[in-house]
């Protein structure tokens, strides 16, 4: 085969050179040019090596559906491997790389796996693989992984942005070929809201090639014309480069643009990739047809390509694929093809029409009716064909071999909702399924075999649709088609007998693969396509599949019809992950919300940790403290002695309103509200309808019919979905209404012994216990009157505590305030961690404890369970046998007998003396933490009978560090177990 | 503490971004948002909703069924705020949202583009007018958009997403 660039004709633009390199060689083209088309005009047919065999391999089409020509361009953060050559559109600097070979393309070692190949057939892995069993994971699963995968992905963070954009319009037109053009420009006219997307850099699809010529006009020409015409419809917007790659539900369509892949490096501003959510009232597709290859042996040598791809590089690129072109054809297109080519000035050798009986209109020297191609020879390139037919065998010269095996219309994207497309035997292909409900087909994608067919099929569907829509308009009319060759007849060829013959060259799937698959019980098209891998990997058998399902047919008999297809899914051709992820990665990879007292925290030299989207201070270091432990055990021990402050913003906070607030209240909690007094905040434990505990809280009643629940932060979320579900499902008739406040206040924890003096500097009225008892709920002027403020007596640190919320502007302002008050008290600022350590110390729960399988008796809130109530959620299913077991595991505390050694939250429970086994596992530590007030690490656990077993010594076994810790059982109340400080 | 300097500290201390004439990020005044919550099966009126505003255009913005936001650039103090939810009386409960979300302004020719980079709603003047309003998502974070002018949008957001949205939103304004 020898490929050059033809003295004319073509699209490129011959005045400008672009220089490029493959595998090092530096080469140059025209802007216009792809990749592939570059590489022809190079004379560089050999672009890659196959998966399996390592055969070598040339292009063999000219669009999306390149199963061979697989490259890797770009370098470091910008290599994409895997890009197919015919959809890479050259630019000066290009850098090309072939795949699946080493040390080199022309001489590949791999390639020795040829001589393998009677041991290489389909299943070998699962044939092969499977003695010693124990081989799998040490020697053959690496073996194997070495061996497979195209190209190679780089490990270089990818310096270009990638968004993700929403779109709406009237109509989506899938295609800007003959038929997409036709539909957009009808209703456009019509003023719908047209999306046309195409997926080549330049619209117009087969119309960039074709020889007929439209009211005169050649056929590139009318396809100007026509997107000039668009170009003044301020309701069309023309999208190139853009790839739908399927259909979803509520008629949303993915769509990758591939912004800045046509330049060396994105514009300012401009992302590499976008992906579209296209959300179309209705869609054409208007995809056209892949021309499918021919099976015959030696059908893989460089040199043999579709006929259409041959026409395409030599009328739309200007390249010639070789100066001795055979073309081989089922159909009319074999006579079209050669005349085409003959017209851009190439030397056709031969034309073979597997038919009989119908004569050729173009004169080329040797004509084959009712012949076949039998054979190819070459080294790394087509030299020879031999011909087969009724008077025996040929043998002669060509570098190229055009081959043209019927069309299969592209319907992929109506298939991707669940619809099974139907064999017509007309067509001898699959056609889209039926009453696809918005999404018609029109064209060759709809079946349509000329030109004019898809003109008209394009306009009259876009007017019904437009019609439909409400829009008046007319299809678009278009003058005579001149030149039009239909394919004709076309007679089913689906293989030739003879040698190696490939079906799908991507995987190196041959015709005897397919065969024995059917003989070893595999016949079934989806168990087909897996045991011998066709139809896989990046081309998704665009060109393989209804060769592959008619062996399979012809194998077993039947028609392809009973066959049927594999299952069609999204994405049509490979996205890459970049489009998908858009903009969320790195910083942006997930929303962080900021708590109103973040810069208060910042100013005290917080250390922040991630609790969800949240970022909570977890600790602040001062100076000299160079372990976390230090602050934290400062923190803690100052909270206990002076006082702290603690920001508790991220708490859910729900304000709940209406005349049976308290009703509702009484209902989701499982303990009484009806009767709550205002000024009042009450713990609340919230079941599932299970029993087991949903979450826990305060909720204060502020006024007879309003009042504020606090949840914890993990649910604040979930238990506003609860609430509303409860209010607008189960119990609508109740008048009860939510809204979200967690946002609207800082919060702020005051604990300590000393946070009342503190506090009362700040706070107008008397915080005497008197007037403000454990448990007070109410609105308090600040500041002299400057601001309100809702005050609540409650603690989680078991200390004399309140907490103080203020609207969330004011929150650093007034944190700033009491630590101002507090200096004289040595109050101090405490984290997440020291929060953490108090409440341990007090045997207070958090959702380490409430883990979704527990119920309140096992927390020791038995009797805060309502006996009285008629009903709460989750009150029924408390009586089911499991729930009361008396050897449920309940909480209870745990320390080391030595209070030098320590133990780690999810250790394990043993009885002393118990053999460390999971049989033997008597419950594990949900909490832990080292306390400065005990001198020791101490734990929360929940333990087979635990409130039973105060005093027992126990084993605390960490099987994963290996560590056993000789233990006790607790009461969990390590610190002030009578609660007097608590109410001070 | 009647001497001390109550400040508050915005969700936003960002000057604007990007030019008018493309498109304009802008943090809006930490006014007031009232949110209200009709009382079971009573029937608010849009003149007692509009009561509550300001006098700003488009202040009032539905919600939910029985639900709406009325916004504006005035802060109110506690009083005020009483003061106005009392107008409902029984009619609807009143929760003070104005330090709780936050408003964003995004104007100017490319504002639709920039929205739809991270926001599905189909903001076409003739499926969202001047004056519609719609609980959605700008790429994973809640946000209430409204129109409020042929160019012009208000984002309210919570408060502790405003730092966020409000990246996000600049990093999709780059193209612009």
């Amino acid at each position: 085969m020898t490929a050059y660039r033809l003295g004319q004709g073509g699209r490129i633009d011959r005045s400008r050179t672009l220089g490029f390199t493959f595998d090092g060689t530096a080469l140059s083209g025209h802007p216009g040019d792809t990749l592939a088309s570059a590489l022809l005009a190079n004379n560089r047919l050999l672009v890659g090596r196959s998966f399996k065999y390592h055969r070598p391999r040339g292009v063999v089409a000219a669009g999306a559906a390149e199963p061979n020509a697989l490259v890797t361009v770009g370098s470091a953060g910008r290599r994409e491997p895997n890009s197919r050559a015919t959809m890479v559109e050259l630019h000066d600097g290009l850098r090309a790389e072939s795949q699946n070979r080493w040390p080199s393309l022309n001489w590949d070692v791999g390639a020795l796996n040829g001589f393998l190949s009677p041991f290489l057939s389909a299943g070998f892995y699962y044939k092969t693989f499977m003695w010693p069993a124990s081989f799998w994971e040490k020697l053959y699963e690496p073996f194997i992984r070495r061996a497979a995968g195209l190209g190679r992905a780089s490990y270089h963070a990818d310096p270009d942005r990638y968004e993700k954009v929403w779109a709406h319009c009237d109509l989506l037109v899938v295609g800007a070929g003959p038929t997409g053009l036709a539909a957009a420009l009808t209703a456009g006219r019509a003023g719908a809201e047209v999306i046309l997307a195409d997926e080549a850099s330049e619209p117009g699809g087969s119309l960039l090639f074709d020889s007929a010529s439209v009211d005169g006009q050649p056929a590139g020409q009318f396809a100007t014309q026509i997107l000039a015409e668009l170009a003044t419809l301020p309701n069309v917007r023309l999208m190139t480069r853009t790839t739908v790659f399927g259909w979803f539900d509520d008629m949303v369509f993915g769509a990758a643009e591939r912004v800045s892949r046509h330049v060396s490096q994105p514009l300012p501003g401009q992302p590499q990739e976008r992906l579209w959510r296209i959300v179309a009232k209705r869609a054409i597709l208007a995809t056209g047809a892949e021309q499918r290859p021919l099976v015959f042996p030696g059908n893989d040598r460089p040199g043999v390509m579709l006929a259409d791809a041959a026409v395409s590089y030599a009328r739309r690129f200007g390249v010639g694929v070789g100066r001795k072109v055979a073309v081989f054809a089922n159909s009319d297109a074999g006579a079209r093809t050669a005349a085409s080519l003959q017209a851009a000035g190439i030397n056709v050798v031969a034309l073979v029409d597997a038919r009989v009986g119908h004569p050729a209109a173009v004169t080329v020297p040797r004509i084959f009716s009712g012949g076949v191609v039998s054979g190819t020879s070459g080294s790394r390139a087509l030299g020879a064909i031999t011909v087969r037919h009724a008077g025996g065998e040929d043998r002669f010269e060509a570098d190229a071999l055009a081959m043209a095996g019927g069309y299969s219309p592209r319907i992929h994207l109506a298939c991707h909702r669940g619809g099974k497309p139907r064999w017509s035997d007309a067509h001898q292909a699959f056609l889209a399924p039926e009453g696809l409900a918005g999404l018609t087909l029109a064209g060759s994608a709809a079946g349509a075999r000329t030109l004019g067919e898809c003109l008209s099929q394009g306009a009259a569907e876009a007017a019904a649709v437009v019609a439909d829509l409400g829009h008046t308009g007319t299809a678009a009319q278009f003058g005579a088609v001149d030149g039009d060759v239909p394919e004709g007849s076309v007679r089913a060829l689906w293989h030739v007998p003879g040698g190696k013959a490939f079906v799908d060259f991507q995987n190196d799937v041959t015709v005897k693969d397919l065969g024995l698959a059917v003989r070893e019980g595999f016949s079934d098209v989806e168990l087909a396509k897996r045991y011998t891998t066709t139809g896989m990997a990046t081309d998704q058998g665009k060109l393989s599949n209804v060769n592959a399902i008619g062996i399979l047919a012809e194998a077993r008999g039947v028609s392809p019809a009973e066959v049927g297809t594999t299952t069609f899914r999204p994405f049509y051709t490979p996205v890459s992950f970049g489009a998908l992820t858009g903009s969320s990665t790195g910083h942006h990879f997930q929303p962080v919300r900021r708590s109103p007292l973040h810069g208060w925290a910042e100013k005290h030299n917080a250390v922040f940790v991630e609790t969800g989207l949240w970022v909570r201070s977890s600790w602040f270091p001062r100076q000299g403290e160079t372990h976390w432990r230090q602050s934290v055990d400062r923190e803690v021990k100052t909270v206990r002695e002076a006082a702290g402050l603690c920001d508790v913003s991220t708490l859910g906070k729900i304000e709940i309103f209406g005349a049976d607030a308290a009703e509702f209240l009484n209902r989701v909690y499982c303990n009484a509200f009806a009767k709550l007094p205002v000024g009042k905040a009450r713990y609340g434990l919230m079941l599932r309808e299970d029993g087991m505990i949903y979450d826990d809280g305060t909720t204060s009643r502020l006024d007879e019919n309003h009042f504020f629940m606090t949840t914890t932060t993990a649910l604040a979320a979930g238990v506003m979905n609860h609430l509303e579900f409860c209010a607008q499902t189960l119990w609508p008739d109740l008048d009860v209404r939510m809204a979200s406040s967690t946002d609207q206040w800082a919060q702020m924890a005051i604990a300590g012994p000393l946070s009342r003096a503190i506090l009362q500097v700040i706070v107008d009225e008397d915080l005497s216990d008197e007037n403000v008892p454990f448990l007070a709920a109410k609105t308090v002027s600040l500041f002299g009157g400057q601001l309100e403020g809702r005050l609540y007596r409650i603690s989680f640190s078991g200390e004399l505590a309140y907490e103080l919320g203020v609207p969330a502007g004011f929150g650093e302002a007034v944190a700033d305030a009491l630590m101002e008050a507090g200096e004289p008290h040595g109050i101090c600022a405490y984290g997440a961690e020291a929060l953490g350590v108090l409440r341990i110390e007090k045997g207070h729960v958090t959702h380490a404890e409430i883990n979704g399988t527990v119920t309140a008796e096992d927390l020791g809130f038995g009797r805060m369970v309502s006996q009285k109530k008629v009903d709460f959620i989750g009150k029924h299913m408390l009586e089911r046998e499991g729930l009361v077991d008396a050897e449920r595991p309940r909480l209870v505390g745990v320390k080391p007998l030595n209070p030098e050694q320590s133990f780690r939250t999810g250790a394990h429970i043993l009885a002393k003396g118990a053999e460390a086994t999971l049989e033997n596992d008597q419950g594990y530590v949900t909490s832990s933490a080292f306390s400065p007030h005990v001198g020791s690490t101490i734990g929360l656990a929940l333990v087979t009978r635990g409130p039973d077993r105060h005093g027992e010594e126990v084993v605390i076994w960490n099987a994963l560090a290996g560590e056993t810790v000789p233990g006790v059982l607790c009461d969990p109340n390590f610190v002030d177990p009578s609660n007097e400080k608590l109410h001070a | 503490m009647p001497e001390f300097a109550l400040v508050s500290r915005p969700a936003l201390p960002h000057s604007p971004v990007g030019d008018a004439s493309r498109v304009r990020i802008e943090a809006l005044p930490e006014g007031h948002v009232l949110h209200v919550l009709a009382a079971g099966g009573r029937d608010i009126t849009p003149e007692q909703l509009a009561s509550l505003g300001d006098g700003t255009a488009h202040a009032v913005r539905r919600y939910a069924p029985g639900q709406w936001f009325v916004v504006g650039n005035e802060a109110l103090g506690s009083k005020e705020y009483r003061e106005k939810a009392a107008r409902l009386g029984a009619d609807a409960a009143v929760s003070d949202q104005s330090h709780g979300r936050v408003r964003v302004a995004v104007s100017g020719s490319g504002a639709r583009s920039l929205l739809a980079k991270g926001c599905a709603v189909d903001f076409s003047p003739s499926v969202f007018a001047v004056g519609a309003t719609a609980a959605t998502l700008y790429n994973h974070i809640g946000i209430h958009v409204t129109r409020t002018a042929e160019d012009g949008f208000e984002l309210l957001v919570l408060r502790s997403f405003a730092q966020s949205l409000w990246e996000d939103l600049s990093v999709n304004h780059g193209e612009h």
